[in-house]
């Protein structure tokens, strides 16, 4: 019994991966989406990168792809400092029925 | 439109209830930390349901995957158990199955049936990982029940990466660290799959990869942490950049997320510290079972409903295990004084 | 060592910035009037910024603007009366358009 649940698990999983796949085929023929970010409305910081998106969309993407690591790693390093400050102990921890 | 509770999204073009996104964020991080899971799924669904374009949706969710991955990068300073070699010949995979999943959500996108399409693949997910829980949950009780030397037998679980061993397609690769040998193409195979669907879905793809590691291609259970760890990292990264080129993605909802989900994964982690049992379980299962709902709701135009339910589902298991670290928090500090005062 | 390594980190950022920083595309959003084939031009009237319950994309102006569209990246082809978005740049007495966005053909809040 135990063993059967665990298979129809295995293959459902195993189906559920594939399904992307399927839905790609087939489906009636249609043109890109293209997206211009309104920059009338903006100024600032939040302008520069929505005139880079319409710009210069590879920048755009390096930029969103670095500060998104910086940002981060930044805050873990943050939230790490505040953690040791509480006084907790966060290195050992009592035996827990998991 | 611009009142003070709504945030406009300069890229979507659309004014998103900000204390939703904060709190999604923030959720995920702590039930993200608490239960060792990404967490992802809810953001992409819970993103639509505030407003997000599903694409979108998708895209922001996998960026901030790339920068939480970072935080627990950090954390661990290093990944600690990971087969690099195994790592490596996966990331071939993973990445060209990202590509693949984000073309396809591009591609149904331009027919016009993103929303729906993913929204259903959402509700069989999460359906799924319900299912996980509450079986591994029935697990975990009917092994306490009959004590630990009899529940022993059930370890070994699936040894279905026997067989797959037993293919021998060249080139055939030996890894040294998870101490297997099989043809590539296996554990190619099984990072595209997972790619896709990480791609498709918007998810760091571990809660599908773990599994597969430890059952497909029989990797030791610490050598599938550290080597997902990897995996998730580079993956979110590539997705990052992959849906940014692709112009899905909203910058200022990513770094709202990661701020959120930041603070939310250290209480989430000092949490597990201190709770005990199996119970716990239970609620996260219900909580990915009222995620789905709300999908469900939200294919069927019950915007409102949909949003409701998930944010006062995942608000409520965010108190709940923060009620577990304070209380045990404060235990421990209580203890430490009275030792100190002695 | 570590702050050699922030050096580095700050001086690529501000190179990534500067490198942009110069140019800047403008945008224009309005109704769709016409389309020429073969000087690969748009008609757009232009609308303005006041966005109100009635005039979801803004108040038209009246003023008719023509763009070059020969190198840009259009979504759905607009007809006639569709509001399309459209980010260009100015070179010499002409408007290059960048990107064309069909804004009613493609309401992405609705997916």
């Amino acid at each position: 019994m135990k063993k059967l649940s665990k298979k129809v698990l295995g293959i459902l999983t195993a189906i559920f991966v594939w399904l992307p796949a399927l839905a790609w085929a087939g489906g009636p023929k249609a043109v890109d989406l293209v997206v211009v970010a309104d920059t009338r409305r903006l100024t600032g910081v939040q302008h520069y990168f929505a005139n880079l998106y319409n710009e210069n969309i590879l920048l755009f993407a390096i930029w969103a792809v670095l500060l998104t690591a910086a940002l981060g790693s930044g805050l873990g390093f943050i939230m790490d400092f505040i953690m040791e400050r509480t006084g907790l102990d966060l290195k050992s921890r009592k035996l827990v029925e998991h | 439109m611009d009142s003070f509770w709504y945030m406009y999204m300069p890229i979507a073009g659309v004014s998103i209830f900000w204390p939703g996104m904060v709190l999604i964020g923030y959720s995920v991080g702590v039930i993200g930390g608490f239960f060792g899971m990404g967490g992802a799924w809810m953001v992409t669904p819970g993103l639509n349901i505030l407003g997000f374009p599903m694409a979108f949706a998708i895209g922001t969710d996998i960026a901030h995957i790339a920068g939480k991955s970072m935080i627990s990068t950090i954390r661990h300073s290093k990944f600690g158990n990971v087969d690099y070699k195994l790592g490596i010949v996966m990331l071939v995979g993973t990445m060209a199955g990202i590509e693949i999943g984000a073309q396809i959500v591009m591609y149904l996108e331009r027919i016009g049936m993103v929303g729906p399409i993913v929204r259903w693949i959402y509700v069989g997910f999460l359906f799924l990982i319900a299912l996980m829980v509450f079986s591994d949950y029935a697990k975990a009780v009917k092994k306490s029940k009959m004590g630990a030397a009899a529940g022993e037998k059930g370890v070994e679980g699936f040894t279905w990466y026997k067989t797959l061993h037993k293919i021998k397609i060249p080139p055939m690769m030996h890894f040294k660290v998870a101490g297997i040998t099989c043809s590539a193409w296996l554990p190619i195979f099984v990072s595209f799959l997972t790619g896709v669907l990480a791609g498709f879905l918007g998810i760091g793809g571990g809660l599908l990869r773990m599994p597969a590691l430890i059952y497909f291609i029989g990797a030791p259970t610490h050598i599938a942490v550290g080597t997902d760890l990897f995996e998730v990292m580079i993956s979110g990264l590539y997705g990052a950049f992959t849906y940014t080129l692709k112009g899905r993605i909203e910058l200022v909802a990513v770094f709202v997320m990661l701020s959120g989900a930041a603070i939310g994964a250290q209480i989430g982690t000092v949490a597990t510290k201190y709770s005990k049992g199996y119970g716990i379980r239970v609620a996260f299962g219900i909580a990915v079972l009222c995620c789905m709902i709300s999908i469900i709701l939200k294919q069927f135009k019950y915007d409102t409903a949909a949003a409701a339910l998930i944010l006062s589902v995942i608000s409520a298991i965010c108190i709940y295990i923060m009620g577990i670290m304070f209380k045990g928090a404060s235990a421990e500090l209580r203890e430490k004084k009275l030792a100190s005062g002695k | 060592m570590r702050r050699k390594y922030l050096m580095y980190l700050a001086t690529l950022l501000i190179l990534l910035f500067s490198v942009s920083l110069a140019s800047a595309a403008e945008v224009l959003q309005g109704k769709f009037v016409s389309q020429d084939k073969e000087k690969k031009t748009m008609t757009v009237e232009e609308y303005d910024l006041n966005m109100t319950p009635e005039h979801k994309y803004g108040v038209p102006t009246g003023n008719l603007v023509e763009v070059n569209v020969a190198t840009a990246k259009i979504g759905i082809p607009p007809e006639p009366g569709d509001i399309v978005r459209i980010a260009y740049k100015v070179v010499g007495a002409e408007k290059v358009a960048l990107k064309v966005m069909n804004v009613s053909k493609q309401d992405l809040r609705k997916k």
